[in-house]
């Protein structure tokens, strides 16, 4: 039906007035006032077609231009193509090699969507046997740190195509060779096969080419040693584990000396009280080593007095086996007769003792062979044959390369992962040297100051990105496989080389070449990528025959001993930080020194009567000078246990070209080294001066109360007192009624851990590892001179003083003793991480039930639900709740490896990272629990006894945490809560601690006069 | 109330004030125009909470972590001047509750201020719990067993920090409706008087209705009874549950059963101070001698002392006990107290809280005005200590040695205290200005001439 209503708009309309009808059309019926809105002047704007396009012109480009700037894209994009061997969620695990330093420890690296986030110990490997030191699992990071370079260099400039430096250098290599100017490839010490092989075939095609090998640290004393004594310029191998008695003359082999994994592996075997029988080290030494602190008996010697005291050791020996002694007036005598009492030890158990030293003088080291070889330990303890590849850098050769760069005939350097401008004593001279050179390379993979005088960078893959193969010690045959492909526009140095040798490139492939050196038998190759490691049947330790003469080296000892008591400046490397490679890694200035527990930064250590006599107190800033080179404005630490009249400055500060981490943190010491006799000497000899600036600098220790105050959570005694009852300051048992109902565990599992205060050593490995493991914050140097370092587990490190017929742990009591006391120090290491209290008082407070206990005897942290009241944390007697003070991820104020993209990929997927203002602590690596039973469970069997590890246990060189489930009676655990020595630390508090610790054992009689008790 | 008194009792309200007096006398500073004293005070208060707007706000922004705390003292000034204030608050809630039920006259002109400090001290005290708290945009509400969609998501009710948002939000309410009830017949007095339109309005608004009939005079008589039967275990609870924050813990020095008793006594203490601190400076500004009587002073001062030893018994009780326990780590806290880093800070809170208040047992010491105040100021110095003495030094140096620190407070820290001073006074210099700082109903209740 049609509608015929017509409505109207108006009156107009209906009657069809004709102005309407001409308007109907139009949109506006009304004649818009345009007028009135568009003034006289915007009318007669005079813009023309042409203005219009140049307006336009200009505004494209204007905001094409503003649109270039880079926008961040993030990418959260899952696998299109599922990549072979890789499930989201699941880690791989890849057997490689760690070169966090020379030694080559065997690795197992865990990759998580094919990055690399975690390093372990290889139990295959003989190095590392399963174990990693702290530098080691800090590496990692070096991987993804922000200042690598992500391109090659020429003249300082980013360069994104490899090929012009390649034609450049090779040209350029060309030319020096026709000109018969000498090339030198200077590269730390090469235990590579491969690159050994490569490196040939640079000779062949530059003839005037050389290797010069070049490390920070120089072992050159035992290296010459043995050339002279056997005719063998090796390290030895030293076998720890076969040595009853340990005599150590400063050398710091649980710590930083040559192979401390390796070591401690071997040392700890015969560390176990049980059985009655314990090995016995004694360690003289100048400053409070890390081995220092772990030995029976420390005595503090001057490091310059060496010579004389081997002399008096060697001596009395001699003495005992009825041989001739060396030509001496008077036997020196370390305090408590140090030197008489370890030699009987030593010739009581000989074939089965070891003496070693730190010493790097020629002539020390060959009087120590000579004890050695009286003592008949070569062939046991000491291994000649299967010797160690890990350092073969001799001063010589690298002098020579110096005069010889400085004279010119040297035109061409290159530089493969050394870094001799900073760590070189003489830096001046060699940086001068490096400017006469025509042709400068280096293979830093960040700036350093060797590449910072190089014309061309070109930048290593990282280790986890490598192909490799090592030989670090005779026979024994590590690999490196890339774990990830390269991250920047990197090559490896291999590579380089190779190519520069006019290789082909399909040959000159890292892979491929590597790959073809071991074509002999390819099994050997699958097997050995596989497994990491390749070992060759050794070679039957033998005694080799002994060319010295012991007299003449005698009597130049005598008359190079210094006369007085003249101070002395020894110069040492930290555990961590080592050789200052690694000095842009925040991980290894966040985890404090052993023995000092000073982050960020290093200082003078010196003893309390040496400064007394001078007037310096903890903190005071002195400038240091000795033999011409000083340092200005370096804080001081009172040392206990440093030898009185020495000064010690540790290595691998003041890097002037490092990443915003390392850059200038610290002081430089390397300019104090001095060649004497053709090696480095690390006890600087020359008048020590001391001037107080009038300065104080706060270092930033995470603790600074250094005894137990008399109480009884650390609890020690000594062997003997041991083998008469075994339960020796542990015999209390404690009857504790307790309010609180007892959680039922019998269901399911039951989690604990266990320390044995006796093994544990402090190295710190275990930081690191959890720090990784866990994606702990780093907070830098402010923030722990606060108190707010953010470790789930720490080292508490106790100091106790003694005197003849007792031992004192309280400070008031030490105050009132003379200075003396602080020489003669005992120390005892003890990791503390969430005891996991089946009474924990942080659950009862917490007002929201942010923690919480679990079936398993857990104590959980609920992120999520904590609303940081901080209450947990105060009644937390074991101080390790930690508290997110500020947002320290993606924020300028914590410029650490959290704050970037790049940086961020070495989080552990499974662990959050926490919010600010939420508590956090120790889960017991929850997340390795839940993997271990997920993987039981898809396999329906039970959890077996050692397949869960925390991320402590799994890095601890020297087994000392155990962890595992209490509900299984078989398991090790089990059996270590049922020991003697076992107890719980603060048990009379009634909290039901899940850590137990077991007592240190010393080897040592026993002077317990009066050690305190309470009831 | 019926009011008989002896005849040779001294008046509590002295000078022959008549009813009208007392209105016209009370009414003044509420009806004139501010004097200069007036806003100076209330200026330098404003600026001091405008310090503790800004110390908060980068507080919050920026992470706790702009505090000086630490691993080991995870709490320092914050809950320091948590108990600070909570403490203080308690004066007037004894003054009210208490008093009236034991029948003392001689509150009856202090009362209305010692309850209005009550308020204005909780609402700082209630400051600190709130900003200490790492995420306050969560934790605001989670303490609060709100029902919500997570499952078993509850609070926990074995922790004494949740009794304290119980105790601390029971208090605040029921004092603040205690006062303001109080309040109400003076409104409706002030409405009667009012000459603006904008006065009538409000003082009308608030005054609800009183009409002053006989029937309301009851009324009232039996719910301020109530409430203050009501308000009665609270003087006793609130400083308990308060206590019991530390009590319940395992930290040495915290961990006593003689908290509860001593922090009552101690937070009457240090109310009575910040009472006395107060009214000396109203009684004088706004010349209330007559009603603030010498007699009122002496009797806080008593009370004064009598609080000052019971603390300063239980301070030596604390030392004998830790010794008596035989337990290690106890006697090292007491001694450590006393002399070890902190030693200052704790003979500060000795001389102040034991020693200083036994010179009122001379009488010209309790009926001395000016020395009176600074003995309030030594008081509330003292009880300021204490709390330090208490949390700091128990914390620092706990169990494991390694983790003993040290522990200063920061810049920000001190402005957030000092920024409380600020909410503190200017709320009390607004109620000087818009409230009668004396119960004139009351009053005229005791007056000896009513005419």
């Amino acid at each position: 039906m049609e509608l015929n209503n017509q409505y109207w708009k108006g009156i107009e309309e209906a009657e069809g007035q004709p102005e309407f009808v001409q308007t109907k059309g139009n949109e506006f019926h009304e004649a818009l006032p345009l007028e009135d809105v568009l003034n006289a002047t915007d009318l007669d704007l005079s813009s023309n077609r042409r203005d219009f396009l140049k307006f336009f012109g200009f505004s494209v480009s204007a905001v094409a231009l503003a649109a270039c700037q880079k926008v961040p894209v993030k990418y959260a994009i899952p696998y299109v193509v599922k990549p072979q061997g890789v499930t989201p969620g699941n880690a791989n695990y890849y057997a490689s090699t760690c070169l966090g330093c020379n030694t080559g420890c065997g690795v197992l690296v865990k990759t998580r969507e094919g990055r690399p986030i975690k390093m372990d110990g290889n139990p295959l490997s003989p190095i590392s046997k399963g174990a990693l030191c702290a530098t080691g699992q800090a590496s990692i990071l070096s991987l993804y740190d922000i200042n690598r370079l992500a391109n090659p260099l020429i003249d300082g400039k980013e360069e994104q195509d490899w090929t012009k430096l390649d034609t450049d250098i090779i040209s350029k290599l060309g030319s020096i060779v026709s000109a018969n100017g000498g090339i030198r490839i200077v590269t730390k010490t090469s235990n590579s096969p491969s690159f050994d092989k490569a490196v040939v075939a640079f000779k062949a095609k530059y003839p005037t080419a050389e290797v010069v090998t070049y490390d920070p640290i120089s072992y050159s004393g035992i290296l010459l040693a043995n050339e002279q004594s056997f005719g063998k310029k090796v390290l030895p191998s030293y076998n720890f584990d076969k040595a009853e008695i340990i005599v150590s003359f400063g050398a710091d082999f649980l710590g930083t000396w040559i192979s401390p994994v390796e070591f401690t592996k071997q040392w700890v075997t015969n560390r176990n009280p049980k059985g009655g029988k314990m090995s016995k080290h004694y360690q003289f030494e100048s400053t409070l080593s890390l081995t220092g602190t772990n030995a029976d008996v420390r005595v503090p010697m001057r490091e310059s007095k060496e010579g004389i005291y081997l002399i008096s050791l060697y001596n009395e020996l001699a003495k005992l086996a009825g041989t001739s002694q060396l030509p001496v007036k008077q036997n020196a005598e370390l305090a408590g007769n140090a030197i008489k009492n370890s030699a009987k030890e030593l010739f009581a158990a000989k074939g089965k003792s070891l003496v070693v030293s730190k010493s790097n003088n020629t002539n020390n080291q060959i009087l120590v062979n000579g004890i050695n070889i009286m003592l008949g330990n070569y062939g046991t303890t000491i291994d000649l044959n299967n010797y160690s590849n890990q350092s073969k850098f001799v001063e010589a050769d690298f002098e020579k390369f110096v005069s010889e760069l400085s004279s010119g005939s040297v035109k061409g350097v290159i530089f493969v992962g050394a870094n001799p401008v900073y760590s070189y004593y003489n830096s001046a001279k060699l940086a001068d040297g490096l400017k006469k050179a025509k042709l400068v390379v280096s293979t830093a993979d960040q700036k350093d100051e060797t590449s910072d005088l190089a014309g061309y960078v070109c930048p290593d893959n990282h280790y986890l990105e490598s192909w490799g193969d090592a030989e670090p010690k005779a026979g024994v045959y590590s690999f490196t496989q890339p774990t990830i492909s390269p991250v920047f526009n990197t090559r490896q140095a291999i590579e380089s080389i190779l190519l520069w040798a006019g290789t082909p490139a399909a040959a000159a492939n890292a892979y491929e070449y590597i790959k073809s050196n071991w074509a002999a038998d390819a099994t050997i190759w699958n097997q050995s990528i596989h497994d990491g490691v390749y070992i060759k049947p050794s070679t039957i330790a033998s005694v080799p025959s002994f060319a010295s003469n012991l007299n003449e080296i005698a009597t130049t000892l005598v008359a190079n001993a210094p006369k007085g008591d003249e101070a002395e400046l020894i110069v040492y490397q930290k555990v961590g930080v080592r050789d200052g490679a690694m000095a842009n890694n925040p991980w290894l200035h966040e985890v404090p020194d052993p023995i000092s527990k000073v982050c960020y930064d290093n200082y003078v250590s010196v003893s309390k009567t040496e400064a007394d006599k001078k007037g310096l107190k903890q903190d005071d800033v002195i400038n240091i000078s000795v033999g011409g080179y000083s340092i200005k404005n370096v804080p001081v630490l009172i040392q206990p246990g440093q030898a009185s009249g020495t000064y010690a400055i540790a290595l691998g500060y003041g890097r002037t070209q490092s990443g915003k981490v390392g850059k200038d943190l610290g002081k430089n010491a390397y300019p104090f080294l001095k060649i004497a006799n053709g090696t480095t000497s690390y006890n600087i000899s020359g008048a020590v001066t001391i001037e107080s600036t009038g300065d104080t600098y706060n270092l930033a220790q995470t603790q600074t109360h250094h005894t137990i105050e008399g109480r009884d959570y650390i609890r020690e005694a000594s062997l003997d007192e041991y083998n008469k009852n075994p339960y020796v300051r542990n015999e209390g048992k404690l009857d504790l009624v307790s309010l609180w109902e007892e959680y039922d565990y019998s269901n399911g599992h039951k989690w604990g851990m266990a320390i044995d205060l006796n093994a544990c050593t402090g190295c710190g490995a275990c930081v690191v590892s959890c720090h990784i493991e866990n994606n702990v914050p780093v907070v830098g140097r402010e923030e722990i001179r606060l108190r707010r370092e953010m470790h789930w587990i720490r080292i508490d490190r106790y100091y106790s003083f003694y005197t003849p017929n007792e031992y004192l742990t309280k400070e008031d009591d030490i105050n009132k003793e003379n200075t003396d006391v602080y020489d003669n120090i005992r120390v005892v290491h003890a990791p503390v991480m969430c005891q996991h209290c089946s009474h924990a008082p942080c659950e009862t407070v917490c007002p929201v039930l942010a923690t919480t206990h679990s079936s398993e005897g857990l104590n959980q942290m609920t992120y999520n639900r904590c609303i940081g009241t901080k209450y947990c944390g105060n009644n937390c007697p074991y101080k390790v709740r930690r508290f997110n003070w500020f947002r320290y991820n993606d924020n300028d104020k914590f410029d650490y490896h959290f704050n970037n993209d790049l940086g961020k990929m070495v989080i552990n997927p499974d662990v959050t990272v926490r919010t600010r203002g939420v508590m956090e602590k120790c889960s017991f690596c929850i997340q390795r629990i839940q993997a271990g039973k997920l993987s039981a469970k898809r396999e329906n069997r039970k959890v077996q006894d050692g397949e869960v590890k925390t991320a402590c246990m799994s890095a601890c060189p020297s087994n000392a945490i155990v962890f595992g489930d209490m509900n299984d009676p078989n398991s090790e655990i089990s059996k270590l809560y049922k020991n003697e020595r076992s107890y719980h630390m603060l048990e009379e508090v009634g909290i039901k601690p899940s850590v137990s610790y077991m007592t240190k054992i010393r080897n040592v009689e026993s002077n317990h006069k009066s050690t305190e008790h309470h009831s | 109330m019926s009011v008989i008194d002896a005849a040779i009792r001294p008046p509590l309200v002295t000078g022959g004030k008549t009813y009208k007096d007392v209105t016209a006398d009370i009414c003044r500073p509420l009806e004139n125009k501010p004097t200069r004293l007036w806003w100076i005070g209330f200026i330098v208060s404003f600026f001091c909470l405008m310090i503790l707007v800004a110390s908060l706000f980068w507080t919050t922004w920026t992470g706790i972590g702009v505090w000086n705390i630490n691993k080991s003292v995870m709490w320092g000034w914050d809950i320091t001047n948590f108990v600070f204030w909570v403490g203080i608050g308690h004066a007037g809630t004894l003054i009210s509750a208490i008093l009236l039920l034991f029948r003392q006259k001689w509150r009856m002109s202090i009362n209305r201020s010692a309850e209005a400090m009550t308020i204005f001290a909780v609402m700082c005290a209630a400051i600190f719990p709130l900003f200490h708290m790492g995420r306050i945009w969560v934790g605001a509400y989670w303490v609060f067993p709100l029902p919500n969609a997570f499952g078993s998501l509850w609070v926990n009710f074995n922790s004494p920090l949740l009794w304290d948002v119980f105790a601390i939000s029971t208090y605040f309410s029921v004092s603040l409706v205690f006062w303001y009830l109080g309040l109400i017949p003076d409104i409706a007095t002030i409405r009667d008087r009012a000459t603006t339109k904008g006065r009538k309005f409000w003082y009308n608004f608030f005054s609800m209705g009183w009409t002053g009939s006989v029937r309301t005079w009851a009324r009232y008589e039996v719910v301020s009874l109530i409430l203050a039967g009501i308000s009665t275990p609270l003087v006793l609870s609130v400083h308990t549950i308060v206590s019991m924050d530390f009590a319940t813990s395992i930290v040495p020095g915290w961990h006593t059963t003689i908290f509860p008793p001593y922090f009552v006594a101690g937070a009457i203490f240090s109310g009575f101070g910040m009472v006395l601190t107060l009214l000396l400076v109203a009684r004088k500004v706004l010349n209330y001698e007559n009603y603030i009587t010498i007699g009122h002073l002496e009797a806080m001062a008593k009370v004064v002392m009598l609080t000052g030893t019971m603390v300063g018994l239980a301070y030596i009780t604390e030392f004998f006990i830790a010794w008596y326990s035989g337990v290690q780590y106890e006697q090292y806290a007491f001694l450590n107290r006393a002399f070890g880093p902190y030693w200052w800070a704790y003979w500060t809170m000795m001389s102040c809280n034991l020693i200083a208040p036994q010179v009122f047992w001379f009488k010209w010491a309790r009926t001395t005005p000016w020395f009176l105040f600074i003995m309030s100021i030594i008081v509330n110095v003292g009880m300021w200590f204490e709390r330090f003495v208490i949390i700091v030094t128990s914390l620092h140096r706990d169990y494991l040695t390694s983790s003993w620190v040290m522990y200063e407070g920061s810049y920000i820290e001190v402005g957030i205290f000092v920024g409380t001073f600020g909410l503190f006074f200017t709320c009390f210099f607004l109620f000087c200005r818009f409230l009668p700082v004396i119960n004139m109903a009351e009053v005229k209740g005791i007056l000896k001439n009513k005419e």
